[in-house]
Formats: structure tokens, C-alpha cells, sequence
């Protein structure tokens, strides 16, 4: 049994909205009570729609967003109780690739010193510096002699791997990846996922894949974690979730993958209905109201997150009891 | 033939190498009329205001018995004041006066108001609603009232004219550059930056100000003709540079008694103020367009 590297518990990030002076304050449940293992070396996926809040948890795990609840625990220690510079040590372990490669490099600085800034962040002396900078621009693909040169002079493909070559400066045990291909085109996306497999090798990476993309997920991740509206309903192998989905919501999400035979013929589920309010979510199972086998029990408690065929699934369909 | 090619992609290469982002800036102001001459003549102004006291024909102090009120004469290009000192010589040397007391009043209100926009923006929540009220307060007072009010604490000198009017428009320049920070502060890069675990100084410095830069540039230009007026505005109701200084507002102030019998006393030193006031607004408003087309 290998060890967990970071293990999330009861995780809550409650937004407050609202909040006028004689409003009664909302909040929208971005995340509920969400629970993860990641094991070491692995790379968990996380899939689900937008607005699900994949995005937010993979925030409330850095501590970019403080979550409302629950306990972050990484390489053994909670951290969420963590004081400035307690944080500041784990934040070398575990860095984030984000989504969005023309946001997320600054347009002023060159990449030298985008890639300098973790280093003088953490302390490392400058005489190595040079050395680690080249050393990592290597392993993503780039050229050092690209290193005086601004973002804006890189292509989308090319921006993103600076931005993995900054999270990477650290040689952390943990990368966070938020949608780290969505903006990219399907052609470079595919450059990027075989960069980041052999980074993963090379550096014995743990990857937590955050993305809407179910062929992404597919093609890298370990283990799959479907959410919908800030839950966790299905983790498993990806081999057994791409297989046989089991929750009517992963089901669905599975039948919308498109498939390069045109001939094959496939039973396209399509949800009714939007995806609900976070602010006001369905009682019971929050995905009742758009579930073709809705059940009566459906609509009063919410199913708990139950071990079902070696995996864990968030419905009353396979309770074994019901 | 190929020899001209090879020096042609040599020079283009080597323009490449060179495009930096200052160089880029002159570039843009050469290009566009309006920022090429209100840039051309706030350097002719500027030149003024350094080699002025050489040019000048005469002792901006020393009094012409002989030649009291005169107008306009072969000696006394610009005539002489009341008590017959040379017009165009105290022009001269108040060119200085003027622009050293807005630039450093400037300079005072663009570090702080930055200092100031900038952090409260960053830090955000309760901090920036305080700080941002009390700008707001202060705000209310029109910027030459809270300048009187600082002066007559201070009593009047032109260097306290020159540290009021800094601290007077700080407000208004701290709201500005806090409304530019905000949307930085949002920004990828940021969050990027804050993931690291850069320090907050070290993101503000390094990802915000950069990215403000331009922002900043405008409008301590456009700040620089306010302070100006305000400079000259104190001069002129006697509580900036005193007597015998050669300062606009002072010297107006001295014309005004006499518009009747010597006009030439108030006119130039208001042409003066017009001149420089509106060569400052024209390149800010001219660089406010290369830095953002949009509006």
C-alpha cells in the first residue's frame, strides 16, 4: 500500500453572497464535504462541469482560497491550521499550473525572471539559480536561449510549459493542475499531457488533474473523481469508471465523450434541466432533478459517499441495503 | 544586391534585439502629432527651466531705477514692473521656480498616492473601505482648500506651497491608481505569484507597479499641471514663493494692481502659466491615447 501524499477530509468552501445590510446573507456551497486520497506518484482526475467547483478545491487545497471546513492533510500534516510561514514551506512540495497560459505570466518580466521568482521566493542562493533555471527549461522542452524574452513573444503551447516550468523550479512532490490544456489547442493539448506523463516519470510527480475534458482525464489520470455541484459522487480506476460508470450523473457525463467511429452505435443520455443554484441546491441528492431513475428516497436524503464494486459511489442505487 | 539584403535583415534583426519596452514609448510619442509636439515643447520648457538663469538678459532682482512700468523696449523685451525689475528675466528664472515646485509636489503625490492606491487595493477589505473613506473625505474639500489649510498651518514658503499641494491631490491620485491596481490585483499572474508563496511586497512591487506603470505615467503628468496651477494659485493670494522670488502666481498677483497702466506686468506671466499648463495636459491627454486606445 503506498502512502498518501495528500489526503482532503470533509473539505467545505462556503461562499458568502448577499450580503447587504438588511439582506439575510446566502452562500453558495462551492464545495461540500468533499474527501480524497491522493497517493504518491499517482494522479487523481477530477472531472465535472463547470461551476462544480473543481476549480475551488483545487484553490482551498493550496490555501489560495482559506476553505470554510475540514482538514488538508499533506505528507502527513494537516495544514490547514497553518501560519504563514509554516505554509510558505509547503508551498515548496506543492505548486499549481493554471488554466489559463495569457493570464498567468506576468507581460512586464522576462522569463528569466518569472522563472527566478519561486527561487527568490524560497530562498534558494543565487549561484544556483542559473543552473536550475537551464536545468528546467530543458525538461519542459524549451530552449535557454529563450530566456530573455517576454511571454508575449511564445506561443499559447509554449506559455504553458514556462508556466510548468515555474511550478516545476521547486521540484515540488505536488503539482495542482487546473485545467492546465483547456485553453490550448487539441493539438498542442496532446504535447502538453505527453510533457507532463514524462515529467511525472522523470521527477516522480503526483498529479491533481483538475478538468471538464473527459478524454484528457482518460488519457492521464490514474483514478477519476466525478463532481457535481460540489461533491464528490463517483472516485475510481479510470479503467473501471471509463468502462461501467456507475452514477447516473457519471453515466451521462461518459455519453457525451464523442467517439472517432461513427459507426458504433451508443445510447446518448441527455440530462434534463440545468444544472441547479449552488446557492440553493435540491434537497436530498442534488442531482435528483435532473436523474432519469430518481427513486423517492432520492429526494429527501442525500446518499453517502459507499464503497460499490472496489470504488466509491455517492447513490441510493447501489446501496445494499435498499 | 545580396549585399544590401544581408545588411538590411542585419539592421531589422538587430531593431529586434533593441525593442525595449522605453524605447517603445519614444517611439509611440514620435509617431502621433499631437504627443510629438506637446512632448517637443514640454522639453523646450524643461530646457528653459535649466539653462534660464544663463539666457536671461538681466538680474531678475535688481531694480532699474531709471525704468520703472516701462512697456516693451529694445532693453526690456517684455518692460519692467513696478518697481523696475526686467519682466522676461524673472520669466526666465521662475520657469524653474514654477516647475521645480510642481515636479517635486508630483513626486511627493505619486510616491504616497501610490503607496497608498496601491496596498489598499492589495490588502482590500476592511482596510481598503477605511483608507478608501478617509480619501473620500479629504476628497470633499476642493484640492487648493485643503492646500490653503495646510499652508496656513505650515505659514507660507514655497516649500511648504510645495508640500501642500503634494499632500492636497494625494486623494485623488491614490483613488485613481487603487481602481488600476484592483484589476491587476485580480489577475493571473498574481494568484500565480501568491501559489508560490512570493511575499505581498514582493508581488506588489514585482506584478503590480510594472503592470500600473503605464497608468502611473499619465497621471502624474496630468498631476503635474494641476500642481502647476495650484503653485501658481498660492503664489498668487501670496502664500507660495514670497517676494522678490520669481514665481508666476507672485508675479501676477504683483501685475493685477496695475492692468490698466501696464498691462504687461499680469499678461506675460499668465501666458506663461497658460502655456506650460496646457503643454503638461496636452501630452497626458496625448499619452493617456498610446497607453490606452480604448478610451
Amino acid at each position: 500500500m503506498k502512502t498518501p501524499l495528500l489526503e482532503v477530509r470533509n473539505l467545505q468552501k462556503r461562499f458568502l453572497t448577499g450580503k447587504g445590510w438588511l439582506q439575510q446573507p446566502t452562500c453558495v456551497h462551492a464545495v461540500n464535504g468533499v474527501n480524497l486520497t491522493v497517493t504518491e506518484g499517482e494522479t487523481l482526475g477530477i472531472v465535472g462541469e463547470s461551476g462544480c467547483g473543481k476549480s475551488t478545491l483545487g484553490r482551498c487545497i493550496l490555501r489560495l482560497i482559506e476553505p470554510t471546513e475540514g482538514e488538508i492533510v499533506f505528507q502527513g500534516r494537516d495544514i490547514r491550521p497553518f501560519k504563514k510561514a509554516d505554509m510558505h514551506q509547503v508551498r515548496r512540495n506543492m505548486q499549481m499550473v493554471f488554466q489559463n497560459p495569457f493570464d498567468t505570466l506576468n507581460p512586464k518580466l522576462t522569463i528569466k525572471s518569472i522563472l527566478t521568482e519561486p527561487l527568490i521566493a524560497h530562498g534558494i542562493p543565487k549561484e544556483l539559480r542559473q543552473a536550475l533555471i537551464e536545468d528546467t527549461m530543458e525538461l519542459v522542452g524549451l530552449s535557454k536561449k529563450q530566456l530573455a524574452r517576454y511571454a508575449h513573444e511564445f506561443s499559447g503551447g509554449q506559455r504553458q510549459r514556462i508556466g510548468i516550468a515555474r511550478a516545476l523550479m521547486l521540484r515540488p512532490k505536488l503539482i495542482i493542475a487546473d485545467e492546465p490544456v483547456s485553453a490550448l489547442d487539441v493539438s498542442i493539448q496532446s504535447q502538453i499531457l505527453n510533457l507532463l506523463q514524462d515529467l511525472q516519470e522523470q521527477l516522480s510527480l503526483t498529479y491533481l488533474f483538475i478538468s471538464h475534458d473527459l478524454s484528457v482525464v482518460e488519457h492521464i489520470a490514474d483514478r477519476v473523481a466525478v463532481m457535481y455541484l460540489g461533491e464528490v459522487i463517483e472516485l475510481a480506476n479510470k479503467e473501471d469508471l471509463f468502462a461501467k460508470p456507475l452514477h447516473p450523473y457519471a453515466q451521462s457525463l461518459l455519453s457525451a465523450v464523442p467517439v472517432s467511429d461513427p459507426d458504433e452505435k451508443r445510447e446518448r443520455i441527455l440530462l434534463k434541466g440545468d444544472l441547479p443554484s449552488p446557492s440553493n441546491p435540491p434537497s436530498g441528492c442534488k442531482f435528483h432533478p435532473r436523474c432519469w431513475a430518481c427513486m423517492d428516497i432520492c429526494k429527501t436524503t442525500a446518499p453517502a459517499l459507499q464503497e460499490v464494486e472496489g470504488r466509491l459511489v455517492a447513490c441510493h442505487l447501489y446501496e445494499r441495503n435498499g | 544586391m545580396s549585399e544590401i539584403n544581408k545588411a538590411v535583415t542585419v539592421r531589422s534583426m538587430w531593431r529586434k534585439e533593441r525593442q525595449l519596452p522605453r524605447f517603445e514609448l519614444l517611439g509611440k510619442i514620435m509617431q502621433r502629432k499631437k504627443a510629438k509636439y506637446s512632448f517637443l515643447m514640454m522639453l523646450g520648457i524643461i530646457v528653459i527651466g535649466i539653462i534660464g538663469p544663463w539666457i536671461a538678459p538681466h538680474d531678475p532682482t535688481k531694480t532699474y531705477y531709471e525704468a520703472f512700468m516701462q512697456g516693451p523696449s529694445k532693453q526690456f523685451w517684455l518692460g519692467t514692473d513696478a518697481i523696475g525689475r526686467d519682466i522676461l528675466s524673472r520669466l526666465l528664472y521662475g520657469t524653474r521656480v514654477t516647475l521645480t515646485a510642481a515636479v517635486m509636489a508630483s513626486a511627493m503625490t505619486f510616491v504616497v498616492g501610490t503607496l497608498i492606491g496601491v496596498t489598499s487595493a492589495y490588502i482590500g477589505g476592511f482596510f481598503d473601505n477605511l483608507i478608501m473613506r478617509i480619501m473620500d473625505v479629504l476628497l470633499a474639500l476642493p484640492g487648493i482648500v485643503l492646500a490653503l489649510a495646510i499652508v496656513a498651518a505650515l505659514g507660507p514658503s514655497q516649500e511648504n506651497a510645495m508640500i501642500a499641494i503634494g499632500i492636497a491631490s494625494i486623494p485623488g491620485f491614490s483613488i485613481l491608481v487603487r481602481g488600476a491596481a484592483l484589476s491587476i490585483k485580480e489577475s493571473g499572474y498574481v494568484e500565480a505569484s501568491r501559489s508560490i508563496g512570493s511575499s505581498n511586497w514582493w508581488i506588489i512591487i514585482n506584478q503590480l507597479i510594472p503592470n500600473i506603470a503605464n497608468v502611473l505615467i499619465v497621471y502624474t503628468t496630468m498631476f503635474i499641471g494641476g500642481a502647476i496651477l495650484s503653485t501658481s494659485a498660492l503664489g498668487f493670494i501670496g502664500l507660495g514663493a514670497q517676494p522678490p522670488t520669481p514665481e508666476w502666481g507672485t508675479m501676477l498677483n504683483e501685475g493685477k494692481d496695475y492692468l490698466r497702466e501696464a498691462w504687461w506686468l499680469a499678461t506675460f506671466p499668465g501666458i506663461a502659466i497658460t502655456v506650460v499648463v496646457f503643454t503638461v495636459y496636452m501630452l497626458g491627454d496625448a499619452l493617456r491615447d498610446i497607453f490606452d486606445p480604448k478610451a
